[in-house]
């Protein structure tokens, strides 16, 4: 998948290597005809990768509708003691993230290097104030009042027995997400530092970049529907 | 393709050998039968016209040296469509069939006799309209073993399971959960089995079928043989350790004698008494009382590598040093299994808070004490619950004022 | 973007197999190989060291069973009937042979029976069946089928194989700590309360759980290998069959272990936190894990039979000489038999789902029986006036027909809903899915190792050994499971470590099987290591197949191929063209082939 490692910097003069624009450089792993078929395959690759990941929420989205059949009191209720601004403050966030993500993808297709490092700051840093929005406003706040999943739950004011369950759910679907920003986050940190020592990014070479983005898309989507969920629908 | 009819045929050889001793006891059994026999022929059919041809060519065409393979077809679309039709076919009519008897081994007609089935580790409880629990019991294995010298012979004997009693030619319900784990409630019989959850009732119906006079069984107590026909219900979802012991016996016997029963099990009998009932219903897949060990320890006075067991005798625990058995003890046992740990046992019990109420608790104590010699225990002298309390004994008192 | 030459640096090279000089550089070279056919080999033998814990605990399993030991107390009485004794028995079998080995700890006898099936069906299912057949096989020959030098991502595939090697480890840790004895599908609450193995359990899902990634990256390279690796001249329909099962299995592990992911992730977070999920205390729902649980694992089954499947297209061909019979069918069947077997999970849960639900999932399970129907019509009429010789391969693939279909069959009454009332959770279940998993899967796999072996190692095995062995696993495997076909109808319920007395003529006859299987299997494993040990120089191409792989050396060399093959033929034209390495002399052609119908 990840196309720095693929080149085989044996086959390369020591010259080219330690010249700035690496990118140009690229050479196809052996068994490749062209770089092209290459690049096309890390994308089926993701493009497969990210219906793995689909498939895997889908779990959690099964289980939400199933227990939202079963304990309708139950997730009416858990949704009203979310707020639904910080949901939508994260919604605005992770949308930004999306779109700078997309952004450094045409940067390194137009060989703009410094705003390719620009937009993936962007990304990261957004993905930092998700995770503390996350965990601030949301978290740490409701843990504090008891409201934890399954037999952790201390909410002294819970109006339905199987409140509990609601919070369960809440945690591991957020918590599954949140993990997936931060690998996503942690994935763009590898490609600025790529695209900053090396300059490995460029209109001819761009796969991880456009892998990561993907992925991002995917992070993105994610929430589009956690949202909703768990937020707006009583 | 023969369509066999579903009716209740007499099963020929080939059923005998398929289904064994156990002849289907219903109607929708039997037809379960007559149906399994149908995709069983089906199946025979196709796998011996596949193996016929396979084994013909394999023989017909072995390869001979320096003989080229003629040519033959890549594809035939005839033959193709041909397999393909006729298979899906015969396929909707087994689906169809299968959904059929289905319904009828599921449901039950609405007068039928409401019996609660409930399951526990390892133990199947029946209780009958009129609240009464079965006090019959009887061992898996009557086996008779002679033991090599010729000289004594040796019966495997163990843990008694219970005897659940129905009447024939009735309706029957049963209502099904589970305190802990999945089981599964089967006769293979019936044909049928569904499983047993907890925190959900599932049922099903079955129709017992009527006597013959070549049905008899020998009574467990008195060796009698009495007309009535029995029949072994299995856990058939994996629950545990004692998984395969989780069996009963099912009775089918005359309504006169099924009411009789009735009335008989309605009377409520001494603290100990009862006690004992409970222990066999509930206890007895962990707890035995001859001083063997299995899951749980033994209850009556005996002792083995890892201390000794029964009432007024200390228990040793688990996180060291050892505690007085006494009514206290034995009751925050029931309730609170996991609160002091005896020796060389694992956690495995649950809390029965919630499922024995006080008298229960008691009547348990009160059996408890009976099997054990210290202190002196007044039940098996007096006959009766007239001996003196002990100080602090709350199960005397209450066996006291019950009777 | 530019096309760079791929074939730089392009040197002369030996077999594979050669390395460096010395013996750690050697490890350290098959260590860090992204070769597919280092990796292919690797998996070989771990997959089979696990078949052999697993087999070795299926021996266990029905060693304990040979006799019932339904009851705990013996009560000896003398001549009149009076008690003489009464003696706990330590009675059931695998505790008396553990103490012998000193080694029963506190367990009982089903205690020990319990964890013995448990690691059977978990070892064989998660870490043996479920990457056999593609990641050792698959690994090797997709690639050279392809006339690909490698996969689409040989990194990524040294990377599978290593998280194959951690979540195997996993497993037996937890082994090694005792054991689990919740059975291979973890029931929940029974899983998430068996109090004796709190750690344990959470390995063993674990251990699940990480294979799952194994799975899935394997998949994902296979399937980007097929689509965009192909040699020259190699369209979709000019691929080997085999391919075109292992594709459809990849495309099944990718899209079902994610669920099976989130499913142990739960089960785990269920265990360690109670977050109440499946457990019904807390209003949670133990037949949800069923579902979630066989919404992987049924679609899993056929990960283990697809590519079963696939090795007997080969073998039936190349050692018939024969064209596929309806080589389109069978490989449209594939797809069919992937895209249907996700829909089928509820056959499993029969007897604690709701009639209607019952009802949808039985119609659809027939549905899976009909494309795996027009595969095995095909190949028998694939042996129509072939040139068929009866070596060890092609043996092992008419078992397959025999056994496999006796399996599938059995299938039927399963799928149909007033007969699996009654066999569900019983032996004619275990009856059933051994006939398809070793019936099917392993003669399959036996089959397809002795069919590349030469091409693998460069050896010839001894036909007459493997003979004996195949002859020894075939009579062996019947009697030890078509009797369970009969102990299921007549009411034996499966993981049952005491059964009452009825059961126990068929149960023995059932032991004395696996004591043949077992013989069988280890004559095979004598016959594999005297071949890689004295074993006879392999041709490059022993059967005179036709696919690409006979066109490499024997074994290959590193980078497959000396030059880009170019495909000029189809995968099975045995009667139009004269195999590589292969002198037409030796390879008589019909005078009239080529004119025969399409
Ligand atoms: C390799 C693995 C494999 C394969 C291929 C199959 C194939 C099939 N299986 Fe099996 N199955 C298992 C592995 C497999 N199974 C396992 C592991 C379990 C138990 C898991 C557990 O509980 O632990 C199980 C359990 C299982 C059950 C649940 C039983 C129960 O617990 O109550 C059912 C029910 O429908 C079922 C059905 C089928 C069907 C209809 C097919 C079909 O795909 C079969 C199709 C094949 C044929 C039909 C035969 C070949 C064709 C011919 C000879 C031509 C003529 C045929 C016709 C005209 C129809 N299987
Ligand atoms: C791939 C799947 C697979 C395979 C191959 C087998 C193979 C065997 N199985 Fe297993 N079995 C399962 C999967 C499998 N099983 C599963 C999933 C379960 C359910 C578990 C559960 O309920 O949770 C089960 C359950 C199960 C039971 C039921 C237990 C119970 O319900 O109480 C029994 C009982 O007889 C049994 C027996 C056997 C036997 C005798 C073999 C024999 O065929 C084994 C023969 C193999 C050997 C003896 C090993 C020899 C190997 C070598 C010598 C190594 C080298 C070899 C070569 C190089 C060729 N199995
Ligand atoms: C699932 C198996 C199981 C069942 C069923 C079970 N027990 Fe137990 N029991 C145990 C185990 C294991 C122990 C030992 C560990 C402990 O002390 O908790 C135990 C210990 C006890 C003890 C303490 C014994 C001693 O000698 O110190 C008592 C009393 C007891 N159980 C009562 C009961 C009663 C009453 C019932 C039925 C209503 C019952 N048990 C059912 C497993 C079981
Ligand atoms: Cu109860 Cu198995
Ligand atoms: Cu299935």
């Amino acid at each position: 998948m990840s196309t720095m490692t693929d080149t085989n910097p044996t086959d390369v003069p020591q010259s080219i290597l330690k010249s700035p624009k690496h990118w140009r450089n690229r050479i196809a792993g052996h068994h490749w005809r062209t770089g092209d078929e290459e690049f096309d395959a890390a994308k089926l690759g993701m493009w497969l990768f990210l219906t793995t990941e689909v498939l895997l929420f889908a779990g959690i989205f099964c289980g939400y509708a199933v227990f939202r059949m079963m304990y309708p009191e139950a997730w009416a209720n858990g949704s009203h003691y979310l707020d639904w601004r910080f949901g939508a403050a994260n919604t605005a966030v992770l949308l930004l993230s999306s779109w700078t993500a997309a952004n450094a993808v045409r940067c390194a297709q137009l060989d703009k290097q410094f705003w390719l490092r620009v937009n993936i700051i962007i990304t990261i840093v957004c993905a930092a104030l998700f995770i503390f929005i996350k965990l601030k406003f949301e978290y740490m706040v409701k843990l504090g009042e008891g409201k934890a999943p399954g037999t952790f739950f201390s909410y002294p004011y819970a109006q339905d027995p199987h409140e509990p369950l609601w919070w369960s759910l809440y945690y591991i679907g957020t918590g599954i997400h949140a993990a997936h920003v931060i690998i996503g986050a942690a994935l763009f940190g590898v490609v600025l530092y790529y695209a900053k020592r090396y300059q490995a990014y460029g209109p001819t070479q761009y796969t991880l970049v456009e892998n990561a983005a993907l992925y991002w898309h995917l992070v993105d989507l994610v929430w589009i529907f956690l949202f909703p969920l768990l937020y707006l629908i009583h | 393709m023969m369509m066999p009819t579903l009716a209740t045929a007499q099963p020929g050889a080939l059923e005998k050998l398929i289904f064994g001793p156990k002849l289907p006891a219903s109607e929708p059994a039997a037809m379960a039968d007559g149906l399994f026999m149908m995709i069983t022929w089906f199946s025979v059919f196709f796998f011996v016209v596949l193996m016929g041809l396979m084994f013909y060519f394999m023989i017909k065409y072995r390869r001979r040296e320096g003989v080229p393979t003629e040519p033959s077809p890549h594809h035939n679309t005839l033959l193709e469509i041909f397999w393909t039709v006729v298979p899906s076919s015969s396929l909707l009519v087994m689906f169809v069939l299968g959904f059929q008897g289905y319904t009828q081994q599921i449901v039950s007609p609405s007068d039928a006799m409401e019996v609660r089935i409930e399951g526990n580790k390892w133990n199947w409880i029946a209780t009958y309209p009129n609240g009464a629990n079965s006090p019959e019991f009887q061992p898996l294995s009557k086996r008779v073993v002679e033991s090599a010298d010729g000289m004594s012979s040796s019966t495997i004997k163990g843990r008694d399971y219970p005897i659940f009693y129905l009447p024939e030619n009735t309706s029957v319900k049963f209502r099904m959960n589970s305190q802990d784990v999945i089981h599964s409630f089967w006769i293979p019989e019936f044909r049928v089995k569904r499983d047993v959850i907890p925190n959900r009732y599932t049922t099903y119906g079955i129709k017992t079928p009527r006597l013959t006079a070549a049905d008899t069984y020998t009574h467990q107590d008195t060796g009698e043989e009495m007309l009535g026909r029995d029949m072994w219900v299995f856990c058939a979802e994996y629950c545990g350790d004692e998984h395969s012991r989780m069996a009963a016996t099912l009775r089918i016997v005359p309504q006169d004698y099924f009411n009789q029963l009735m009335e008989d099990w309605g009377v409520t009998g001494l603290p100990w008494e009862e006690g004992e009932k409970i222990y066999k219903m509930m206890c007895a897949s962990c707890h035995l009382i001859d001083g063997g060990k299995l899951v749980g320890p033994p209850w009556n006075e005996s002792s083995d590598a890892n201390g000794q067991y029964g009432w007024g005798y200390p228990a040793s625990l688990a996180s060291g040093g050892t505690v007085e058995r006494d009514a206290n003890y034995y009751r925050e046992s029931i309730l609170d299994p996991n609160a002091k740990i005896v020796k060389g046992y694992a956690p495995q019990m649950q809390s029965y808070q919630g499922q024995l109420d006080e008298d229960d608790i008691n009547n348990i104590i009160a059996y408890i004490q009976t099997l054990s010699e210290v202190p002196p225990n007044p039940h098996l002298e007096g006959e009766g619950g007239e001996s003196e309390s002990e100080a602090g004994n709350q199960a005397e008192e209450a066996a006291g004022s019950e009777s | 973007m530019s096309t760079l030459d791929a074939h730089a640096g392009h040197h002369e090279e030996g077999s594979y197999l050669s390395g460096p000089p010395g013996i750690m550089a050697k490890i350290w070279q098959w260590a860090t190989t992204v070769d597919h056919k280092k990796i292919g080999v690797m998996y070989l033998f771990a997959v089979l060291f696990m078949f052999f814990v697993g087999g070795m605990a299926a021996l266990l399993v029905r060693y304990e069973l040979i006799d019932p030991m339904r009851d705990v107390m013996v009560q000896t009485v003398d001549a009149n009937g009076d008690l003489v004794e009464t003696t706990a028995t330590q009675g059931e079998n695998l505790k008396d042979l553990f103490q012998g080995l000193g080694m029963a700890g506190d367990l009982t006898g089903t205690q020990i029976y319990n964890r013995a099936f448990t690691l059977h069906g978990a070892v064989m299912v998660f870490m043996f069946i479920v990457p056999s057949i593609p990641a050792s096989l698959g690994n090797f020959f997709l690639p050279v089928m392809l006339g690909a030098k490698d996969v689409a991502f040989p990194r990524l595939n040294l990377l599978s194989w290593y998280i194959y090697l951690f979540g195997s480890t996993f497993g037996i840790l937890s082994i090694l700590m005792g054991g689990v004895d919740t059975g291979w599908t973890f029931y929940t609450p029974y899983s998430t309360t068996t109090d004796a193995d709190h750690w344990r359990v959470v390995l063993m899902v674990t251990a699940a759980f990480i294979l799952g990634f194994s799975s899935i990256l394997t998949g994902l390279n296979f399937v980007v290998t097929v689509h965009k690796l192909r040699a020259p001249g190699m369209g979709w329909f000019d691929m080997p069959l085999f391919i075109w099962a292992v594709y459809a299995t990849s495309i099944i592990q990718v899209l079902a272990t994610p669920v099976i992911g989130i499913t142990l992730l739960l089960l785990i977070f269920e265990r360690i936190m109670n977050i109440g999920i499946f457990d019904p205390a807390m209003g949670g729902d133990p037949v949800l894990y069923q579902h979630f649980f066989w919404f992987y694992s049924h679609p899993v089954v056929y990960v283990m039979i697809l590519p079963a499947m696939g090795i007997i297209s080969e073998l039936l061909a190349v050692h018939a000489r024969k064209h596929i019979f309806g080589y389109r069918a069978i490989a449209f069947s594939s797809l069919g038999i992937a895209g249907v077997s996700f829909l089928v999970w509820g056959h499993h849960i029969f007897t604690a789902m709701g009639e209607l639900a019952a009802v949808l999932f039985s119609g659809l399970t027939f549905l899976v029986a009909i494309p795996t129907a027009i595969k095995v019509f095909n190949w028998i009429a694939t042996l129509y006036k072939g040139s068929i010789v009866l070596n060890t391969p092609m043996c092992y693939g008419l078992m397959f027909l025999f056994t496999f279909s006796i399996g599938g069959l059995t299938g039927l009454p399963l799928a149909t809903l007033a007969t699996d009332l009654h066999l569900h959770d019983s032996y004619f279940v275990v009856a059933h899915f051994h006939y398809v998993m070793m019936g099917g899967t392993v003669i399959a796999f036996l089959g397809g190792i002795h069919h590349w072996w030469p091409k693998m190692f460069g050896k010839m095995y001894s036909e007459p050994g493997a003979l004996i062995g195949m002859a020894l696993v075939f009579i062996g495997f019947n009697v030890t499971f078509f009797t369970q076909f009969f102990l299921g109808t007549q009411g034996m319920p499966r993981r049952y470590a005491n059964y009452v007395d009825e059961f126990q003529f068929l149960h023995q006859i059932s032991t004395y099987g696996s004591w043949i299987l077992g013989l069988g299997m280890f004559v095979h494993l004598a016959v594999f290591i005297h071949s890689l040990v004295a074993g006879e120089k392999a041709p490059a191409n022993p059967w005179g197949g036709l696919t690409l792989e006979w066109e490499c050396e024997s074994p290959p060399i590193e980078h497959n191929f000396h030059h880009e093959p170019i495909v000029k033929h189809g995968p099975y034209d045995f009667e139009t063209t004269v195999p590589p390495h292969w002198d037409p002399k030796d390879y008589p052609i019909h005078p009239d082939a080529g004119k025969a119908t399409h």
